[in-house]
């Protein structure tokens, strides 16, 4: 892997599997287990395509599905790939508008079709059709994986003038790698109908069998009612997970308009803490964390601070799913979206209202020993910290959103 | 001379105080203060040397882990938030999308300005020598600094130090765009007038890459560009959100090379003329950036950086709002809505302070704002002209 002048920053990661990631033969299987059946491995083995799935809910966005193609041509192996973001794809000279398209199409959680320039592991440049395209589910309108499908271009091809692809199967060998990948004729290479349909062709493949081998039903498209703007409870965007799936703590994102206020989300650090998976907690109300021995008055000071709409800070004994308890310094906050539009009630069994502009109640974990004052220090840091980042996170949501014009590059 | 009258932002619960109160930073300065220090290393960190293949190097955790800066900045920020010492809640600031091409962020912030005495501002004078007598940051109150900066052999970070000798420090902005707003002042008692230097730049871009955090950009505003205060000082805060000028398409201008990988380009397509340094090598950017800037100083051109990505990317915009509102060649409707360009709105952050305007926003009327700051054609590829020489 050549560097650039022998140096490189603390902020080029893009090899680099997250630190939170720690698990991630575990995270990653379960990420398909949760949406597909168990055989959904072997199904999509079927397929030559190249591609990858990834998860917008873990940590940096992260791969969780690659076929043997996508390997093929990039020329790293199953394990290297499983658990880090596709950015290990780019290069020194890769367009950063072609990642901002790719970002934004994520965002805004609709496909896109690019042309950019990737690296295989051992650093050659390659021009690729990138198709990406949202994979929705039904019950609550989330994304559940994005898919990726490549097509690398020959610059060969890319030269030729009638510039037609002879078909997916080229082998990556066949391809000749230019000195200078600023090739016009690779830049200025006009992707024709033909590309594109190839493409779409992989793309619509791969995602019927997604389809066909869900548990609870995806689809490529929205249900028509969420369509309409009736938006199932607990949907929770993806540029909201992808912000939220950044702050490397404990804690739960919690709706305090839905019938007993439940977990819309939990970070990795939350499911890692008390050992449930994210089936087990989404809906739930927290006090399933409580237990036998769980007094009483941090209980009541949490449910008259929330009945309030204030923050507060408890040390409360909680259980993990294995019956095992620790003590959790927990700090709650209401938090408010970019609205600024005074809600509804804010908690229908209480007697007082509080008109805020509340969008969700954070709930932050700090396993701390019983009583140690460096704990206290070290607890309240993290949990200011990651309320704030929950907060630029929160704010980030734009209610009656308009979407920008979408932009592919030829 | 060419100046104009505007309200100038309060940063600090101090800057109109004529006199120096016991509480402020300086005072506590002299007497010996105890502030947090976030130690960042210039040394490349473990995981960067398993990159390069040195399997060798055992994988033992970081004293500190990944954007603690961030965690530690948010905490700081909230503590100070929830201790009232913010001028308003930014938290209640509503904020939309407008629709169109850019995708422009207008937010509604009716605490920000509350201030109405107007001050004259000099425009044609980027380079002006710093004045004791005027605010500066040493008078701030002593809340209002959050931590200090500095670099060390190895990362790291202390709750409770002495002042460092000469410090860098990070302070609260009480007027906040955005959450996390906060101040960046280099070498705060050297008492550095508002001017870029190559050091300096890169401690900025430092500190954007400790944070290492897409939603946290730092910017800077030259004198005659909307800086308020003349000492040296670089802003900040989060938007989990992206910026329209960081989807703007750009071109190359400057030749690549084997040796360098600083990609330098024009915004295309953009309401507002301006050039993107990018490079994974913050030392490039810094030289390279700070020399334009130094020369554009020269000549007394405003100017307004933005930095992003992490610190691997920085927009630089010479502009010359300020100088067109002075010969009056503004139109009023412009000026009542009381937007001043600096970094924040020429990147696509459009901050108004009256309801109608926000209710009324709309990507027309951004861009007829925006078009007013870029320099004209001539003297925009004078500008480029010293760039690529």
């Amino acid at each position: 892997m050549a560097l650039q002048n022998g140096s490189l920053l603390s902020s080029d990661r893009k090899c680099v599997r997250s630190p939170r990631m720690k698990n991630h033969k575990l995270i990653v299987s379960q990420s398909l287990i949760r949406s597909y059946r168990a055989s959904i491995q072997d199904e999509l083995q079927k397929h030559a395509y190249n591609f990858v799935l990834c998860d917008p809910g873990l940590p940096d966005h992260p791969i969780v599905y690659a076929s043997d193609g996508f390997l093929e041509m990039t020329g790293y192996s199953r394990d290297e790939v499983l658990g880090r973001n596709c950015r290990f794809l780019q290069g020194r000279d890769t367009d950063k508008r072609a990642i901002v398209e790719i970002r934004e199409a994520i965002r805004e959680e609709r496909d896109c079709q690019i042309k950019i320039l990737n690296y295989t592991k051992a650093g050659k440049p390659f021009w690729n059709l990138f198709h990406l395209a949202p994979v929705f589910s039904q019950q609550d309108g989330r994304v559940v994986h994005f898919v990726g499908v490549q097509l690398p271009i020959s610059s060969k091809l890319a030269a030729r003038k009638d510039g037609h692809l002879t078909g997916l199967e080229l082998s990556f060998d066949e391809l000749e790698f230019e000195e200078h990948f600023d090739n016009p004729s690779c830049k200025n290479y006009h992707l024709s109908e033909e590309d594109k349909q190839r493409a779409f062709a992989a793309v619509k493949a791969v995602l019927q069998e997604l389809a066909n081998s869900s548990c609870k039903g995806v689809s490529s498209m929205r249900s028509k009612s969420f369509s309409e703007g009736v938006i199932p409870p607990g949907f929770v965007a993806t540029s909201l997970l992808l912000a939220l799936t950044r702050i490397p703590h404990s804690f739960v994102l919690t709706d305090p308009h839905l019938p007993d206020m439940p977990i819309v989300h939990a970070s990795l650090e939350f499911l890692e803490l008390t050992g449930y998976t994210r089936e087990e907690v989404i809906g739930r109300n927290c006090r399933f964390l409580q237990g036998p021995d769980t007094d009483l008055a941090p209980i009541e000071e949490l449910r008259s601070s929330i009945s309030e709409g204030q923050t507060c800070t408890v040390r409360i004994l909680n259980y993990r799913k294995n019956k095992e308890p620790f003590w959790n310094s927990l700090h709650i906050s209401p938090v408010r979206n970019s609205s600024g539009k005074v809600v509804s009630l804010f908690l229908t069994h209480s007697l007082k209202c509080s008109p805020f502009q509340v969008a969700y109640y954070a709930g932050i974990q700090v396993a701390v020993s019983h009583s140690s004052e460096e704990d206290e220090g070290r607890a309240r840091m993290q949990q200011l910290g990651t309320l704030g980042a929950i907060k630029v996170a929160v704010r980030s949501i734009q209610t009656g959103a308009v979407l920008r014009k979408s932009k592919t590059i030829s | 001379m060419l100046a104009i009258k505007r309200v100038p932002t309060v940063v600090s619960v101090n800057q109109d105080c004529g006199s120096v109160s016991r509480d402020c930073l300086q005072s506590c300065f002299l007497t010996g203060f105890d502030l947090p220090l976030f130690k960042y290393t210039k040394k490349m960190k473990t995981t960067e040397l398993q990159l390069l293949g040195d399997e060798e190097v055992p994988s033992s955790p970081p004293t500190i882990e990944r954007s603690f800066l961030g965690t530690l900045l948010l905490s700081k920020w909230e503590e100070r938030a929830s201790q009232g010492l913010f001028r308003y809640d930014v938290t209640a600031c509503e904020s939309r999308v407008l629709s169109g091409n850019y995708g422009f962020i207008a937010q509604l912030n009716e605490g920000r300005h509350l201030k109405k005495r107007l001050t004259e501002f000099r425009v044609d004078q980027v380079l002006q020598e710093f004045d004791p007598k005027k605010f500066n940051f040493s008078k701030v109150n002593r809340n209002e600094v959050l931590f200090q900066f500095g670099e060390g052999e190895e990362a790291g970070y202390y709750d409770i130090t002495p002042i460092l000798s000469s410090p860098d420090i990070v302070l609260i902005n009480v007027s906040p765009i955005e959450y996390g707003h906060v101040l960046l002042v280099p070498r705060l008692f050297d008492f550095v007038p508002q001017r870029l230097c190559a050091n300096d730049l890169l401690l900025a871009l430092y500190f954007t890459a400790e944070v290492d955090c897409p939603y946290f950009r730092v910017g800077y505003n030259s004198l005659g560009a909307f800086a308020t205060i003349n000492h040296l000082h670089f802003q900040a805060y989060y938007l989990a959100y992206p910026f329209p000028v960081e989807c703007a398409s750009i071109t190359r201008i400057n030749k690549g090379s084997l040796k360098s990988s600083l990609r330098i380009s024009e915004l295309v397509d953009y309401p507002v003329k301006g050039v993107v340094y990018e490079s994974m090598d913050l030392n490039e950017i810094a030289i390279s950036v700070a020399s334009t800037c130094q020369e554009l100083e020269l000549r007394n051109i405003p100017f307004n950086l933005l930095i992003c990505d992490c610190g691997t990317r920085v927009f630089l915009f010479p502009q010359c709002f300020a100088r067109k509102q002075a010969l009056h060649q503004v139109s009023q409707k412009v000026l009542d809505t009381q937007v001043n360009p600096a970094a924040w709105e020429i990147g696509g952050h459009i901050v108004l302070k009256r309801k109608e305007d926000y209710e009324h926003a709309t990507e027309e009327f951004v861009t007829a704002l925006l078009a007013e700051v870029s320099l004209s054609d001539p003297d925009f590829q004078d500008v480029k002209n010293i760039i690529c020489k």
